[in-house]
């Protein structure tokens, strides 16, 4: 009933307060959108220069195999000189030079060696652009007879699309962002309307309205999860769920509270929203981008791999990857839950020690 | 000096201003003279700001002002008069800066304003304020009243020739109040003009000349002698309940002819009768007698501390509250206050002392919730949830308070009829005017059936006529349920609705007496001169 | 210009951010985001976890699985497992690439031999990635006689190390986002306190509190572009091949283009939450996806490209990487242009922003 009053209030000043909603939407749609749109990755429209010193067709024709997408249209330069202007203006990532040699050897049958230069700013886009050119060339020579069949299968992905996990990835930052801030502002709003001795003087224990405050926003988040999830994931960006989709909502669940407790911490200490919004951007950041959320664990110093054991978000990246892409069952994702259970307890009682001395 | 000699420094003509549709003020027009003093009374929101604002050049109008003979339409065009007037906007120090020192905001308005370092002058400022001692005191420090010094002569620190001023004295407390009195007189006397805005009527006296807003108009101006006289023929004597007269503070005003005693208007009285040539009525206060079983001491304090670090904020006070009583806790900004209600709401832990509530002692925190249910409070600024509609911020408390549904609906409809906001039940505590604020802050209070009830400055801002109906429902209250109530109040003319008064002064209690009791121990004195004098015998 | 209002804005303002403590956000966070961001995004794959199963136990197997022991890209374990077990491990994310070498795949060879190769996709760039690291190995491993050659040849960031290619970008990122959301904070914080009555009220121009606003924030900024630099010499080690004194010139205008955007939204906001948040969304995703970082500009479609043009991120980014990377400085004529158009930005911005301002209340 007191739980129930608490619920409805805290929706009916969320509702109200247009600019909060405003920012809740977009950071769960349109900023899920632009950064499974706009952030890609493998490198595709690659700009690709030439000079054909050799003029001779065969040019031509290994000219005419590089397309989209990982190709724009080459441009064709008059000497290496105008090329590596190009590299250096960087209008071109890639140049090649199609020597007389070159074109001699290829026709006798020699191992040719093709000069390709490469803007390497962007170290591994290099890289990959690097091997697209192998891929092609390779395929060239139509009579090339491997040994044995290479069978490579990428699982989860096959054609690399760089939205899926990007989108993903940019709405569990989100979700840390905004489940930090809302449960923070759920708190210091009354501190900052001066409705704080008010909601003191209600004949409610403490840890009621603690509890109730947060779930009221927990509630919230996992509607917005569901906005997000529906429209753009699946919506927009067509990402497919090897898992169950059940299991996502039960490790969410577990995280809003884990990100409660530090929520918990914040509200206790900041007295105005924009405190709130300070402190969030200082404790998000870094539990972002140790967590795993752009760049994988295994791939990072072993210090920060141990380090990220003791964020929360680390199990639910790890658990949301594993259930959308990975596809595994409640029984493998079963160590998530537990640890993220156990870093919500943890947490959630430093938070709640935290706050429940102002009650 | 003779009036005659007088040069006429501002004239305001056919001023009007608008925020988008609506009409702040429309057509003012009046003058003012080299050192007069123009007082500007009415209601929050009759148009004082604003046309305080335009003046200043602040603020777009329509219309024109003439400063000495330079004439302004626009504040671009007012730039030019900017070096010559200082405006002083509502709020308690609005226009500090917390972080900052006393010293620094010198330093900052003396660079702003581009003037030299006057020693001498600025010293004189700090002195008068009494601030002198505290330059290095960061302004977040300071008490309100100090707040407001400080602004004060921040804004004379460029030697102004008119000074504007938008309320400098709400919330601020009569000792403070009175020194800001006696800065701007002593400013007066080197020449300076002022326009200030008040919703003190002891203060209005102190003006040449008073102009009455209401509405966006001016609708009576002259001397107070003037407009006291205006409504002498309305004004009698006590206090009579009547649904086409108003009463307060011991007078009745009525446009038809009563029979009852005509008695000397205050100046307090014309809001009434121009309310009642509005046509507005007062309120009717219906509050059912209710006989409940209540001993006799409702809440007993016995030497109640609190310290915070090396400050002592309340020391050993002592205070009971006895059953069907109001007791007006008076005393100066930072004296203890609101600390030591906080320590009576349970919302501070008390350092010594013992708090009984009905008998019962209250110390853990199980005592703290009984305690709580058993409490009605308003705080300062009637801080309720702006985000919900006042009919759901009184849901939401009936809840809180366990109130069945039906319960609920009753109580709402029951008190929204009681204290005549029924038609506002479903505005944001923003849409409607601060009056409705407080009477429904009352009812949300009153939600649960408490039996004591804690009012911290509840009638700060609001208008004379809406202060009268809400005193009058404290004491139908207190009359008809027993219930006991402290208040606190900057108003001291209220405190002779109070049966009596404890006085706090800087943590400690150095009066507790009836007030009836305090009217015969100092005879032929108003409450504020009594309190003034009760503040200076205890040094 | 009154030297005084300055001064009583300026010093009002540090006293102000040291005292409640917003200095420590104005130099925590710009390091903060180089360091985390620096560290954090890893483009370059290396230490695959990759299981191999090798059922065939030839020589060829053994030399397959050498090649792949041999470079930093691999950390391969041997594993005598079934098929379904081997895809559990990519599926409970603990093996990236799995390679299976049938039985008798060395005497089939020519003869319809046919190698496994299974690699976790999630991460979409890792995967393409590894697939062509290990189709090179594999070709290499069959030691057969290719065509073409690639003899490529690195420019600007020879060793293709991820740190020269992200840290410089983090610069048109972070002094994008951080000065304007500081400036907006600081003017709103004015209008929702009330002490823009000072403004309001004193006989000062509108010029003279804007420029007397803009200027703390874009002072602390100036001395981060120092920081920032310091901390990519000495904590990433990225060459800085250009001219310092270019790049110190480019990055106060870009600066002031910082403040500008947060001198806008300061008009049209009234709380400093509002304006926080307002600053950050309208420059975090410029700044991040027309950096550079992650995409070269020529590299966009076509809507992009244009959209890129259109930010002030770009033309930084461009003259920030020529500074570390390339050091063509003035001598190219695009750098020239590009300076000259970061120049039109920061006064427009700031002039649109004066026209805006009003000396009154709204």
């Amino acid at each position: 009933m007191k739980m129930s009053a608490i619920l409805k209030k805290e929706f009916l000043v969320f509702f109200r307060n247009a600019g909060l909603v405003i920012f809740i939407l977009y950071a769960f749609t349109l900023d899920i959108y632009i950064a499974g749109k706009g952030i890609k990755v493998t490198p595709r429209n690659v700009s690709i220069g030439y000079v054909n010193e050799a003029d001779n067709l065969i040019v031509n024709k290994i000219i005419s195999s590089f397309h989209k997408p990982q190709f724009k249209q080459p441009k064709m330069f008059l000497n290496e000189k105008a090329l590596k202007n190009a590299i250096y203006n960087r209008k071109i990532i890639v140049g090649i030079v199609f020597d007389k040699q070159f074109v001699n050897n290829l026709i006798s049958k020699k191992q040719a060696k093709l000069q390709v230069l490469i803007d390497s700013t962007a170290a591994a886009q290099a890289e990959v652009t690097l091997i697209y050119l192998q891929n092609i060339l390779m395929k060239f020579e139509n009579n090339l007879n491997l040994p044995a069949k290479i069978n490579i299968i990428k699982l989860f992905n096959p054609n690399s699309n760089t939205k899926w996990f990007m989108s993903l990835s940019e709405l569990m930052s989100n979700i840390t962002m905004l489940g930090l801030v809302l449960i923070a502002v759920v708190f210091v709003r009354e501190k900052e309307n001066g409705t704080w001795d008010i909601m003191l003087l209600m004949p409610v224990r403490g840890s009621l309205i603690i509890f109730s405050k947060i779930l009221s926003q927990v509630l919230i988040l996992m509607a917005g999860i569901t906005i997000s999830v529906g429209l753009i994931v699946f919506g927009v960006f067509n990402t497919p769920i090897n898992g169950n989709l059940l299991d996502f909502y039960l490790i969410s669940f577990l995280f809003s509270f884990a990100i409660g407790g530090i929520a918990l911490v914040i509200a206790a200490v900041s007295k105005t929203i924009l405190e709130v919004g300070h402190l969030t951007i200082v404790i998000m950041l870094p539990l972002i981008f140790l967590s795993g959320a752009w760049t994988p664990l295994s791939a990072m110093n072993p210090f920060i791999q141990y380090l990220s054991y003791l964020s929360p978000l680390r199990y639910y990246i790890q658990a949301t990857q594993d259930i959308f892409f990975r596809g595994s069952g409640f029984f493998d994702l079963l160590p998530y839950f537990f640890a993220e259970l156990f870093m919500a307890m943890v947490l959630f009682y430093i938070g709640y020690k935290k706050i429940g001395k102002l009650f | 000096m003779e009036n005659g000699e007088l040069r006429k420094i501002l004239e305001v003509k056919n001023l009007s201003v608008s925020y988008g549709k609506k009409v702040a003020i429309k057509n003012v027009n009046f003058s003012l003279k080299e050192q007069e003093l123009l007082g500007f009374i009415g209601a929050d929101g009759a148009g004082k700001s604003s046309t305080l604002h335009a003046i200043a050049g602040v603020l777009s109008f329509e219309g024109e002002i003439v400063y000495k003979n330079y004439v302004y339409h626009s504040p671009k065009e007012a730039e030019k008069i900017k070096y010559e007037i200082s405006l002083m906007p509502q709020g308690l120090g609005l226009v500090l800066y917390d972080f900052l020192s006393v010293k620094e905001h010198f330093d900052f308005f003396r660079d702003l304003r581009g003037l030299k370092k006057d020693k001498e002058y600025e010293n004189r400022l700090l002195k008068m304020a009494g601030l002198y001692e505290f330059q290095n005191r960061l302004a977040g420090n300071l008490s309100g009243g100090m707040r407001q010094k400080l602004s004060l002569i921040l804004s004379l620190l460029p030697r102004p020739k008119l000074l504007i001023l938008d309320e400098p004295t709400t919330g601020v407390d009569p000792i403070s109040r009175a020194e800001l009195w006696n800065i701007v007189n002593e400013m007066r006397e080197d020449g300076m003009s002022a326009i200030i805005s008040t919703a003190y009527m002891s203060e209005a006296n102190k003006m040449d000349k008073l102009m009455l807003f209401d509405e966006g108009e001016i609708i009576a101006s002259g001397t107070s002698e003037e407009l006291i006289e205006s409504i002498k023929d309305y004004t009698y004597e006590g206090e009579i309940e009547n649904n086409k007269c108003f009463s307060f503070n011991n007078r009745t005003y009525s446009l038809k002819p009563l029979n009852l005693k005509k008695a000397s208007p205050t100046l307090e009285g014309i809001f009434f009768v121009n309310a009642l040539k509005k046509g507005k009525k007062p309120i009717v206060i219906n509050v059912p007698e209710k006989d409940i079983e209540i001993p006799e001491i409702i809440v007993n304090a016995k030497c109640l501390t609190k310290k915070f670090g090396e400050f002592i904020a309340d020391n050993c006070i002592d205070l009971k509250l006895k059953k069907s009583e109001i007791l007006g806790l008076l005393g100066a900004n930072g004296a203890g206050k609101t600390t030591f209600i906080k320590m009576l709401l349970g919302l501070y832990p008390i350092d010594e002392g013992e708090l009984y509530l009905l008998g019962k002692r209250i110390r853990s925190y199980e005592d703290r919730l009984t305690l709580k249910s058993k409490i009605g409070y308003v705080s300062q600024k009637f801080s309720l949830y702006k985000d919900l509609s006042i009919k759901e911020n009184l849901e939401y408390f009936a809840k809180m308070h366990s109130l069945s549904v039906g319960e609920t609906k009753r109580k709402i409809e029951e008190f929204a009829r009681m204290f005549e906001f029924e038609e506002y039940l479903n505005a944001f505590p923003k849409e409607v005017p601060l009056g409705i604020n407080q009477r429904f802050s009352l009812a949300a209070a009153l939600l649960h059936e408490p039996v004591v009830l804690f009012l911290d400055e509840p009638t700060s801002g609001v208008d004379t006529v809406a202060r009268s109906a809400f005193w009058r429902l404290l004491r139908k209250l207190k009359e008809n349920t027993g219930i006991s109530i402290l208040i606190t109040t900057h108003y001291m003319n209220e405190a002779e609705y109070c049966d009596r008064v404890a006085v706090l002064k800087r943590g400690v209690k150095i009066v507790d007496d009836e007030v009836k009791n305090l009217h015969k121990k100092y005879p032929r004195l108003d409450f504020e001169e009594i309190f003034l004098q009760i503040y200076k015998e205890n040094q | 210009m009154k030297i005084s209002v300055l001064r009583a804005y300026l010093k009002k303002e540090i006293i102000d951010l040291i005292r409640n403590k917003m200095i420590i956000l104005i130099y925590l966070i710009p390091t903060m985001i180089l360091i985390l961001f620096g560290f954090g995004i890893k483009l370059e794959v290396t230490h695959a976890r990759t299981v191999i199963i090798d059922n065939d136990h030839s020589k060829l197997s053994l030399e397959i699985i050498n090649k792949f022991s041999r470079t930093k890209y691999f950390d391969v374990r041997v594993e005598n497992l079934s098929y379904k077990k081997a895809l559990h491990l990519i599926q409970t994310n603990k093996a990236d690439v799995i390679i299976i070498i049938p039985p008798s795949f060395s005497r089939n060879l020519y003869k319809g031999a046919e190698i496994g190769v299974y690699i976790d996709g999630s991460f979409p760039l890792r995967a393409v990635t590894l697939q062509g690291y290990i189709e090179k190995l594999l070709i290499n491993g069959f030691n057969i006689h290719l065509p073409i050659k690639i003899e490529n040849r690195n420019f600007f960031n020879e060793s293709l190390r991820d740190y020269n290619a992200v840290v410089p970008g983090l610069f048109g990122l972070i002094f994008l986002v951080v000065p304007a959301s500081l400036a907006a904070i600081m003017i709103v914080k004015e209008k929702e306190m009330g002490t823009i009555f000072n403004f309001y009220s004193a006989p000062i121009k509108k010029v003279e509190f804007i420029i007397s606003k803009l200027l703390p924030p874009f002072l602390f900024h100036s001395l981060n572009i120092f920081i920032l630099l310091l901390l990519a010499f000495y904590v990433f080690n990225v060459p800085f091949r250009g001219n310092f004194f270019i790049f110190w010139v480019v990055s106060e205008i870009y600066i002031l283009i910082s403040v500008g955007i947060g001198l806008l939204v300061s008009i049209i906001t009234s709380t400093q939450i509002a304006a926080l948040v307002l600053s950050v969304i309208i420059t975090i995703i410029p700044g991040f996806l027309y950096s550079g970082i992650l995409m070269p500009i020529s590299s966009m479609d076509k809507e992009s490209f244009i959209e890129a043009h259109i930010f002030p991120v770009m033309y930084y980014n461009h003259l920030v990487y020529d500074s570390f990377l390339i050091g063509q400085g003035f001598k190219a004529s695009e750098n020239v242009l590009y300076f000259f158009i970061l120049c039109i930005y920061a006064v427009t911005l700031i002039l649109v922003g004066t026209f805006f301002v009003k000396k009154a209340i709204k």
